[in-house]
């Protein structure tokens, strides 16, 4: 047992999928005992009934049709919210003025539960793609500005003194200190953002869409069939853990002096 | 020795000016000169100014009265002329060691390959062969502090200053620290200004210890320091150092004990 612990705690790839694994393979062993217990189909239907119904998505084509049409636009609104995100934490971290006068907004937006407007953007833009992009992004936005701006703000005096005493630029400043000390936080926000996004992406496609993760999700309940309603939640599941994975291993690769 | 006027400091006063405080003098009319190739300490007591005075003189922050001069010319902005080995870590924590020693190098436009020849061989000058790819949270204090030394030595400047560089290490390193910096200092030959609250660091190493009073800091005393060189360890047991270590103390004992009580 001590030695499991050991490995589990290890910093490296092997010891984090096992973990990734232990965890999954927790989750499925509660699921068939539950399942085992709750007998109503409608209510809960055990991890093999799932994996059929998936394999039976996949084989019809409706699995591809979906995923092409959720992964295209959370991958495409999720990398403009990023660009957007970082862009305004650059602009609130360079004036003060406008951090001043423009925070409080952004905090009541950050605050609001802008899922909550998803019907009215969908009046405003139509069932097409710019409804989902524009909902995606406002979603997904405010953890990257305020990890920018906290990163670009956190920068240590020490260093940006050294590289003045070396004759540096503002410019040279900027690009040789104070965003590389920043990334490590914009990539902890961009990995919030990406779960964001995926929350952000479903309901958009509930309200309005002909293909999708949260469009199969909502046809599938209206037609009671909880087994397929799981499987395109386990996808999402899947997609959230792998972009966790990788923005936090991002992370720890541009910031190892933080494991000390 | 040469006797040529390396740096001088004409009449520095800097007063800071915080909007709902009361105005702080930390210098009051100070005037010295150091010649080239000459080792010159300031000690005193903390809040006697002389970190303000080695900000002063690399030109980070400006004076409020008097002027700078290296080589006649009047300095009020950071050059390639001085360079700083800072007290606290300021190595950037995401570059290796090469890369951090050259980056004075870098800021200066020249290509990465140069900048590594030349980084190199400070590297080797301040002991950290074998240590070039490393990432300064992997070093310990003392490697840390040559690495610090390196950087600035790399950018080839006229005046090396130096702001407590052994403060944050142990007793032991800092000895050691301390023997390495005389002989890189023999090999290089560079005019030094060294700012310490250690008075025996201070004697060890310099021909001439600055000593300074406290708010406002001024100059109370300079003493020549008329030990042979080249100096070792065994220095610091003789009569001639316990005792001129001793002298400058009693300058500075009546003003740190004031300070003690006010925390």
């Amino acid at each position: 047992m001590r030695r499991l612990y050991d490995f589990l705690e290890q910093d490296t790839r092997t010891a984090s999928l096992a973990r990734i694994a232990i965890s999954v393979v927790a989750v499925l062993l509660i699921w068939q005992v539950v399942s085992m217990v709750v007998t109503n189909r409608l209510l809960l239907v055990p991890p093999a009934d799932v994996a059929a119904a998936l394999v039976h998505e996949v084989v019809d084509g409706a699995m591809w049709t979906n995923a092409t049409a959720t992964v295209t636009a959370v991958v495409t609104s999720f990398v403009v919210s990023v660009a957007i995100g970082v862009a305004i934490g650059l602009a609130l971290a360079s004036s003060r003025m406008l951090s001043l006068t423009g925070g409080p907004v952004l905090s009541a937006l950050n605050s609001v539960p802008i899922i909550a407007l998803a019907p009215l953007f969908i009046a405003w833009l139509g069932l097409g793609f710019t409804s989902k992009f524009v909902l995606v992004i406002l979603v997904a936005v405010f953890p990257v500005v305020v990890t920018t701006e906290a990163g670009l703000r956190a920068t240590d005096p020490q260093l940006v003194e050294a590289a003045r005493s070396f004759n540096a630029r503002p410019m040279q400043i900027f690009t040789t200190v104070t965003f590389p000390y920043a990334l490590p936080f914009i990539v902890s926000g961009v990995r919030v953002a990406w779960a964001r996004a995926l929350v952000g992406i479903v309901v958009a496609e509930f309200f309005g869409s002909f293909a999708g993760f949260g469009f199969a999700i909502l046809s599938a309940s209206q037609t009671f069939d909880t087994a397929r309603v799981l499987g395109y939640v386990i996808m999402l599941g899947a997609m959230g853990l792998i972009g966790s994975v990788l923005f936090a291993s991002l992370e720890r690769r541009l910031a190892p002096w933080r494991q000390e | 020795m040469n006797s040529a006027v390396r740096l001088r400091v004409e009449g520095i006063g800097k007063t800071f000016r915080r909007r709902n405080k009361p105005a702080v003098e930390a210098l009051r009319d100070i005037d010295m000169t150091i010649a080239e190739g000459e080792f010159v300490s300031i000690v005193g007591a903390s809040g006697s100014g002389k970190s303000t005075l080695l900000r002063i003189i690399d030109g980070l922050i400006p004076a409020s009265e008097g002027r700078i001069l290296v080589d006649g010319r009047i300095v009020d902005q950071p050059g390639p002329d001085r360079a700083v080995v800072f007290q606290q870590d300021s190595l950037l924590p995401w570059k290796t060691v090469i890369d951090n020693v050259g980056y004075g190098l870098s800021l200066a436009g020249m290509p990465t390959r140069d900048a590594h020849r030349i980084a190199q061989r400070f590297i080797d000058i301040a002991g950290l062969g074998g240590f070039e790819h490393h990432y300064p949270h992997q070093l310990s204090g003392g490697m840390r502090q040559r690495v610090n030394v390196a950087r600035a030595l790399a950018v080839n400047p006229k005046i090396l200053l130096l702001d407590e560089p052994f403060a944050a290490l142990d007793a032991q390193t800092r000895e050691i620290m301390q023997t390495e910096l005389l002989s890189i200092w023999q090999e290089t030959r560079k005019t030094v200004l060294l700012i310490t609250h250690q008075i025996d660091e201070a004697v060890f190493l310099s021909d001439r210890v600055i000593v300074f009073s406290a708010r406002p800091g001024t100059i109370r005393e300079e003493i020549a320091v008329p030990l042979p060189r080249p100096r070792t360890l065994e220095l610091k047991r003789s009569q001639a150092f316990v005792g001129l270590v001793d002298r400058i103390w009693k300058l500075i004992e009546a003003e740190v004990r004031a300070g003690l009580k006010q925390g």
